[in-house]
């Protein structure tokens, strides 16, 4: 990620970051992008339903 | 005169035979802190009047024939994400350094009511997830095997204070490793004990769906007892599950015969190379459980770096999403380390979320699959032995694979156990893994391991 990217990047989060610290998550943003593309492997899109709610059993009424 | 060194099961022993007075224990802990912890900087908040006034009145009670059980009258120390009630709760941060609690963690109240005295609040590496970091409003926690060493984090001041003696257990929080971590590096037992297992209720969270909470102290059998304390559901905390609580302690028989094994070598040989002299202290220990009547064989799972990476992502995302509201409003008033990471975190997309949540089921059915036929695993817990504290680079959690975090994608019980000492003194350890809810299997087996070595013999040279 280039300095540029970040600055932008920084923008759309909101976040002040300190200039002198700009450099080195610039440098470390490839950490990222490579544990990003880890997950992402060949799947159909109905897959996985991995991203599901488990919510509470309702109790019974009366 | 009492013992310098006492395990919770050695004091709760003398103090139910009333040998052992909780007030003195107390007294003598407070000292070891008051000579020590300036070292150590293992304590963020000390308290010394309100555990006194908790020891006098467990002695009491004892006095009277109400005596609770293993952990009446013993002192131990609280990780500062547990919140206490009129008791400042941190975070290790300048964010939270005035935040007081109006009630106690679930966890923390159940350790009370079996008679703990709580000694103060233990250093944390920032909001559980930072440091080691030197500009926050406490220094980090010191290695009390030698105090130029990193503890290992982020349970960074429980890591340090069992094994100096200053507290007799204490507990932990672990997300990726935040409770086997420190206790590698710092030679003492805690264990991750199954997901859901311990409420979060009241402790301040780094990710909702890997945070665990769980024990630090000498021994397996300590970790056992205060287990046995910190376990059982709480409606409040929607992850806690509404399963029994076996009896922990009434599974350390010693005996692991006929227990399968299998060794993840490769997590340690070949995705984050571990050094010879952690290679050597793991296998050795393999070889000790098949001397003890278990049998032990290798599998293999996906490389390391894929658990890691799934992991890492949904911590830091979720922990991203938990402070955003302050890393917006009030960058600065984060340590360096902690709000740097953070932004790495804010530069994944939603997508990139929901594909790690994806991979998650996949690891979780994996590691279920390869442990059909097996009672446990065991792996490294660390690398090597621990490294200088001036030489953790700020992006370590992503730059090499952590050995811990695929069991908290799995939600597995896992314990880290020391298993010896490298040349210069320091602690060595393994990770041994049971299926959810078989939390009683880990200890056993840690337990017996600890009763068949020396490695509980040796202190820190303070």
């Amino acid at each position: 990620m280039t300095r540029q990217e970040l600055d932008a990047a920084l923008v759309r989060l909101g976040l002040k970051v300190p200039e002198a610290e700009r450099d080195d998550i610039a440098a470390a943003a490839h950490l990222v992008e490579e544990m990003a593309a880890l997950n992402r492997k060949p799947r159909a899109v109905g897959a996985e339903p991995a991203h599901t709610v488990a919510f509470p059993l309702a109790k019974p009424e009366g | 005169m009492v013992p310098v060194y006492l395990t919770v099961t050695e004091a709760a022993r003398l103090i139910e035979k009333r040998e052992l007075s909780p007030v003195e224990l107390t007294q003598s802990r407070l000292d070891r802190i008051e000579k020590l912890d300036g070292r150590l900087h293992s304590f963020v908040r000390v308290l010394p009047d309100a555990a006194l006034a908790s020891a006098r009145a467990a002695e009491a009670e004892i006095a009277a024939g109400r005596y609770k059980g293993a952990l009446h009258g013993i002192p131990i120390g609280l990780k500062d994400i547990y919140e206490t009630a009129g008791i400042p709760t941190t975070g290790h941060s300048k964010v939270m350094q005035d935040h007081v609690p109006a009630a106690d963690a679930f966890t923390v109240a159940k350790l009370k009511d079996a008679g703990c005295i709580v000694m103060g609040k233990l250093a944390t590496h920032e909001f559980a997830f930072g440091g080691p970091s030197f500009d926050l409003p406490w220094p980090p926690a010191r290695n009390p095997w030698d105090t130029t060493r990193f503890t290992g984090g982020s349970s960074s001041g429980t890591g340090a204070s069992v094994p100096a003696g200053l507290v007799l257990g204490g507990t932990g929080s672990d997300t990726g490793g935040s409770i086997r971590g420190p206790a590698a590096y710092c030679g003492l037992a805690g264990i991750k004990p199954t997901y859901g297992l311990c409420s979060r209720t009241g402790i301040l969270p780094l990710a909702f769906s890997l945070d665990h909470a769980g024990p630090m102290a000498w021994t397996a059998e300590d970790c056992a007892i205060m287990l046995q304390a910190m376990a059982g559901h709480d409606p409040a905390d929607p992850a806690s599950a509404n399963h029994p609580v076996p009896d922990y302690r009434k599974a350390l028989t010693g005996d692991v015969k006929g227990l399968r094994i299998g060794l993840i070598r490769h997590f340690y040989t070949i995705d984050s190379e571990a050094d010879a002299a952690t290679r050597d202290a793991i296998d050795g220990a393999a070889k000790k459980y098949e001397a003890m009547g278990a049998s032990v064989r290798e599998v293999a799972l996906s490389p390391l770096a894929e658990w890691a990476a799934c992991g890492i992502l949904i911590m830091m995302s979720e922990a991203y999403a938990i402070h955003e509201t302050n890393l917006r409003a009030r960058f600065t008033d984060f340590g360096e380390i902690f709000r740097d990471r953070m932004v790495l975190a804010g530069l994944w997309t939603a997508a990139d979320y929901v594909q790690a949540l994806r991979r998650r089921r996949e690891l979780v059915d994996e590691l279920d699959r390869a442990m059909q036929g097996l009672d446990l695993v065991m792996t490294a817990a660390a690398a090597s032995e621990a490294p200088k504290i001036d030489d953790v680079p700020k992006f370590a959690t992503l730059e090499r694979p952590s050995l811990t975090m695929p069991f908290n994608v799995t939600g597995s019980p896992a314990m880290s156990v020391c298993c010896g000492f490298t040349e210069a003194g320091l602690p060595l350890s393994f990770q041994i893994v049971g299926k959810r809810f078989a939390d009683a299997t880990v200890l056993r087996a840690a337990d017996a391991y600890e009763r068949a070595t020396p490695w509980r013999e040796r202190r820190p040279p303070l």
